[in-house]
């Protein structure tokens, strides 16, 4: 009696086990199957690319198949774009991220008076139009702009800074602009994420004697880190792959000091004379680079 | 214990102090585009940060050199369409990799991930090159297609969908809903904070595509207004004051979507701990 | 976990009147786990089955919100579906142009007059940016059916487009007549010897003064008419003492001065045979020299953005420019300013071979794209041919014609208010005639960049002009050995 409804029981779990399994299979399909066509098939078509030359309409293979990697390697715009980018990415993402998480934390803060207001005046720079953005951060930083005004009556300098012209300073104007602009955006999904964190904990904790920078650290940070892992991972990829602003706000810079590798890839496709297989091969270095990166994150953040 | 007070004071003017700054320096590029969308030209040169009385001819003539409305309109539609459209099938995604987890389904996820790692503007002619043979061009379908399924959204539905308490979808299934149902019923409504911020993101991202919709949407009929912002400074001569006021129109949505749903991420949901 | 069984917990007491009947009948059902689950499943059953709520949670309301939202979305979306025509052979044709007060206004005239002929000829002008165009031209790999019958091409770009595109770009050799272009403009449309565009408006190169500054310092702008740039920069210097004002602005790193001041001797970044040449460019360093001189005197100020340099002119902190002639239209739309200015040539160079006064800079020609109707977009265009039609433009657009019999339309050699009555359109015209073309190729973007790198390490670190444009010339061969 016993064996046969064991027996059932079984068969009965495995069958909705299947029906679950294949449920699940069923949800991620849409998504799998756009993925795989809008991203892997041109993916794969510019990989092959990239081991051809030639005009764009009329390309041939390469010989040596590898021949456009190891141009590469000897085009010193393609190396300062690469340092340029890897500059952007170990400076601005880590200041950006924990910006955002302060901000976030300040303002899930209950007893906080205008919340919305300054939640909403920090979202702003992401709503701020690409356009509108780029032309005030030139306008502000130009040489009599309001930033230098503005430092020198602090006394923090002694006399203007040619910040667009200048290739440190110009790079420090594509991170302050990087960090000004997506900093609300982060701060967006870590607030969101901080809902599901019972406020009576950091009441709890309160009540132990912990202030508010303790609070932060030992209980906001550990529970948000899976969602720090997330922003990190697009901070990273949203990084490497930086166009917007070194087209816009620096035009690649003083003689490409600021430029970054998509924008070199674009000017190799758009702008000089069309070079696909090149601007082919380029791309699968950074996405080698960005991969890795983001599979040594996962390594060290994901935790199921 | 007077001291612990004003520490706490000093405190409390510090924080708000930080934000007053960080508010002011946020919004000021986006006040400056709306005072010099009152400006003319030679104004918004000269640096003026306070409006003036061009108002009306700026939005005159940008009525009258470009179809303002139509380019709202593809907006509008283009992205509220994106918007729900990736909010359903990433949203789905991201619950089925995290309730349904095995192995095979983290090899995917790693897989998917791939696909958003390489730098659009290299898979920009070959997906061009896709949606022609389609003859997809100009149609909403070409705009919204290559971004309603992102890594990034399913890995953060994912993420949330972590949070789901799992004896109550055992509950549920034994109760005798099917998977699907439990999806909509359940995780929809639980997962309403997550759901609004990522409809604002994905709103914010649609609207202001400019790269892609330019290569596809080609004629006029279907142009979005990031184009016809830039369009506004591609001429010898560029009038100032009619771009600016089409950055400020164009920025309003966002801005706009953004007040309106911040409360469903931001507010702890009625009847929290009292 | 915590906090979500809060929320169903409130979410059940919502349930007015099913929830004891839910739990009660769950209460029964065999679950696994604590009594924590039974509690969990007769809550959130409670939300799922329960049929008619007495009060609607703001969840539901909202959810209903969304669900007629999203029905009224997907209507209004789907009106998009219905989108305009693509290009094709159709007896009709389709344009493609930028700027609504220049280009876009030119080709709305040229479609009146045509239509009044032709009135059952369709015309299509569609609004696209410059670098859309081009943007558009490389995604189609080729493949014209994306493609209008008729497209604007800045003539830098026109031989590397129609080097690498040659599917794309019809040949109009013999199909045209070409007679009257001026030849340093036509120039930039041939390639290997046949013609694929259409001359457009002129970019000659002016220079345009402040003759209220000048006279300050004590010159009129004839002082400044065929001169050679060592007197230029004297009178610079000057000015600079007497008004404290700089001659010329320009933007930094885009070396449109210098390549104006390069072509104005007929000299260019490329030889006959499509090698580089600018390492051992004479001239080159010739230019290269009195810029960086005017530069590090303050005759001559770099600033950052084009809207920067804009705004010298509109803030009035420079005396004058040198630009191609589409600048005379944002001057004269700076009406505080009128009748301040003055228009004359440029300076010429002195050591250089064949150094004249003319020069130029920008300016497009039109294109017709292949397989599509060639025959009736040869016929509309001969509307280029026309004076009257330039006449027409002339005011409407400031868009000044390469058609050299244009300069006799009434409009050409009237007066321009702006510029105290001086007939400045003619003189552009005569201006273009007499500007020697210069050699583009489909690399010059490659040396624009790299020459600019050149130059803003040259000014800017005080690079030695001699290695650096030996850097600059590797770095195109290095583009060109692909």
């Amino acid at each position: 009696m016993t064996n046969t409804a064991s027996a059932q029981k079984k068969k009965k779990r495995l069958s909705m086990h299947q029906k679950q399994s294949l449920a699940g299979w069923a949800f991620l399909t849409p998504a799998t199957l756009l993925i795989f066509i809008m991203s892997f098939y041109p993916m794969f078509s510019a990989l092959l690319t990239s081991f051809k030359r030639g005009k764009p309409t009329a390309l041939v293979w390469s010989d040596p198949l590898w021949r456009n990697y190891q141009f590469m390697l000897k085009d010193k715009v393609f190396i300062q774009s690469v340092t340029n980018t890897l500059t952007y990415l170990i400076i601005q993402v880590p200041i950006m991220l924990i910006l955002a998480v302060i901000f976030a934390s300040l303002l899930n803060n209950r007893d906080l008076k205008f919340r919305g207001l300054f939640r909403t005046c920090i979202f702003l720079p992401c709503a701020t139009g690409l356009v509108a953005y780029s032309m005030i951060f030139r306008t502000l930083f130009t040489y009599d702009g309001m930033v230098n005004n503005v430092l020198i009556k602090l006394g923090v300098l002694s006399e203007a800074i040619n910040w667009l012209n200048d290739p440190i300073y110009a790079k420090a104007v594509i991170i302050i602009g990087l960090v000004w602009r997506w900093t609300g955006y982060n701060m967006v999904f870590y607030l969101s994420a901080m809902q599901s964190i019972d406020y009576s904990i950091y009441e709890a904790a309160r009540i132990d004697g912990a202030n508010s920078v303790q609070q932060l650290m030992r209980i906001t940070i550990p529970l948000l880190r899976p969602i720090i892992l997330v922003t990190a991972i697009m901070s990273t990829n949203g990084t490497l792959q930086l166009f917007d602003e070194s087209v816009n706000l620096t035009r690649g810079g003083p003689g490409n000091m600021t430029i970054t590798m998509s924008h070199y890839i674009y000017n190799t496709m758009f702008t000089k004379n069309p070079n696909f297989g090149y601007a082919a091969a380029m791309s699968f270095v950074i996405l080698v680079m960005v991969a890795v990166l983001a599979a040594v994150q996962m390594k060290v953040g994901d935790k199921r | 214990m007077r001291e612990g007070a004003v520490r706490k004071h000093v405190t409390r003017t510090i924080m708000y102090l930080f934000l007053i700054i960080a508010s002011l320096i946020s919004v000021f590029p986006l006040y400056w585009s709306f005072i010099s969308a009152f400006n003319n030209t030679q104004q918004i040169l000269g640096g003026w940060m306070l409006p003036s009385t061009h108002l009306f001819e700026n939005l005159q003539h940008l009525f009258e050199q470009h179809n303002v409305m139509r380019a709202l309109k593809n907006s509008f539609a283009t992205t509220i369409l994106q918007t729900l459209i990736a909010l359903a099938v990433s949203s789905i995604a991201g619950y089925g990799f995290e309730i349904y987890h095995d192995k095979a389904k983290d090899t995917v996820m790693a897989i998917l991930m791939l696909a958003m790692m390489v730098p659009f503007v290299a898979v920009l002619v070959p997906l061009f090159q896709m949606f022609t043979k389609a003859k997809l061009i100009n149609t909403w379908a070409a705009f919204i297609l290559p971004s309603i399924a992102t890594p990034f959204l399913i890995m953060y539905f994912r993420n949330s969908a972590r949070s789901f308490p799992r004896d109550t979808l055992e509950a549920a299934r034994i109760d005798g809903l099917n998977e699907f149902q439990i999806f909509v019923r359940m995780f929809i409504p639980m997962m309403k904070p997550t759901y609004a911020s990522a409809a604002t993101i994905t709103f914010m991202n649609a609207w202001n595509a400019y790269l892609w919709p330019k290569v596809v949407m080609q004629t006029n009929e279907a142009i979005t207004m990031p184009m016809l912002v830039a369009n506004t400074m591609g001429g010898y001569v560029i009038d100032y004051g009619v771009v600016m006021a089409a950055v400020t129109i164009c920025s309003l949505p966002t801005v706009i979507i953004f007040f309106c749903l911040q409360k469903s991420f931001t507010n702890a949901v009625a009847g929290a701990v009292k | 976990m915590v906090k979500n069984e809060q929320i169903a917990v409130e979410n059940a007491h919502h349930c007015v009147g099913n929830y004891d009947r839910m739990y009660t009948r769950n209460r029964h059902k065999k679950v696994n786990g604590s009594a924590k689950s039974t509690k969990h499943t007769c809550v959130f059953a409670s939300i799922c089955f329960a049929e008619k709520k007495e009060t609607t949670t703001k969840k539901e309301e909202d959810w209903i919100f969304m669900k007629k939202f999203v029905t009224l979305m997907l209507a209004l979306a789907m009106t998009i579906s219905a989108l305009g025509a693509l290009a094709e052979a159709d007896g009709k044709i389709t344009i493609w142009t930028w700027d609504p007060t220049f280009n876009i206004k030119a080709m709305q005239i040229a479609k009146e007059m045509y239509q009044k002929d032709h009135p059952d000829v369709e015309i299509d002008i569609q609004e696209k940016l410059s670098e859309d165009i081009e943007t558009a031209v490389i995604a189609s790999n080729g493949d014209t059916t994306t493609l209008p019958d008729i497209l604007l091409v800045q003539d830098n770009s026109f031989q590397k487009f129609v080097t690498n595109y040659p599917e794309v770009y019809a040949d109009l050799t013999g199909k045209y007549d070409y007679e009257g272009f001026a030849q340093g403009k036509l120039a930039y449309s041939i390639v290997d010897g046949k013609n694929h565009g259409i001359p457009f408006d002129a970019g000659t190169a002016v220079a345009a003064y402040r003759t209220d500054y000048l006279e300050a310092a004590g010159y009129t702008a004839d002082d400044l008419k065929d001169i050679t740039w060592e007197r230029f920069i004297e009178i610079g210097r000057d000015v600079k003492a007497k008004t404290g004002r700089p001659m010329l602005s320009g933007q930094a790193g885009a070396v449109d001065t210098v390549l104006i001041m390069l072509q104005s001797c007929g000299a260019s970044m490329f030889n006959e045979d499509g090698s580089v040449n600018l390492k051992d460019n004479e001239q080159l360093k010739e230019v290269i020299d009195f810029y960086a001189t005017m530069v590090k005197e303050g005759i001559f100020i770099e600033v950052n953005t084009w809207d920067e340099y804009i705004g010298t002119l509109s803030n009035q902190t420079v005396v004058g420019t040198i630009q191609g002639c589409w600048i005379l239209s944002t001057i004269m739309s700076l009406d505080t300013q009128k009748g301040l200015w003055a228009m004359t040539n440029l300076p010429k160079l002195v050591k250089a071979e064949g150094a004249t006064n003319y020069s130029s800079n920008g300016g497009s020609s039109w294109a017709i794209v292949n397989d599509k109707d060639l025959d009736l977009a040869l016929d509309f265009m001969q509307m280029y041919r026309n004076v009257d039609f330039y006449n027409e433009i002339l005011p409407a657009t400031s868009a000044i014609a390469t058609y050299t019999p244009a300069k006799e339309g009434s409009n050409y050699t009237a007066g321009s208010e702006f510029f105290n009555g001086e007939p400045i359109f003619a003189e552009i015209v005569e201006f273009g005639a007499q500007t020697p073309s210069n050699i583009t190729g489909p690399y010059y973007y490659d040396a624009r960049e790299a020459l600019g790198t050149a130059i803003t390490n040259i000014i800017l670190q005080g690079g030695d002009v001699d290695t650096e444009l030996a850097t600059a010339e590797d770095t195109v061969n290095f583009t060109m050995g692909f």
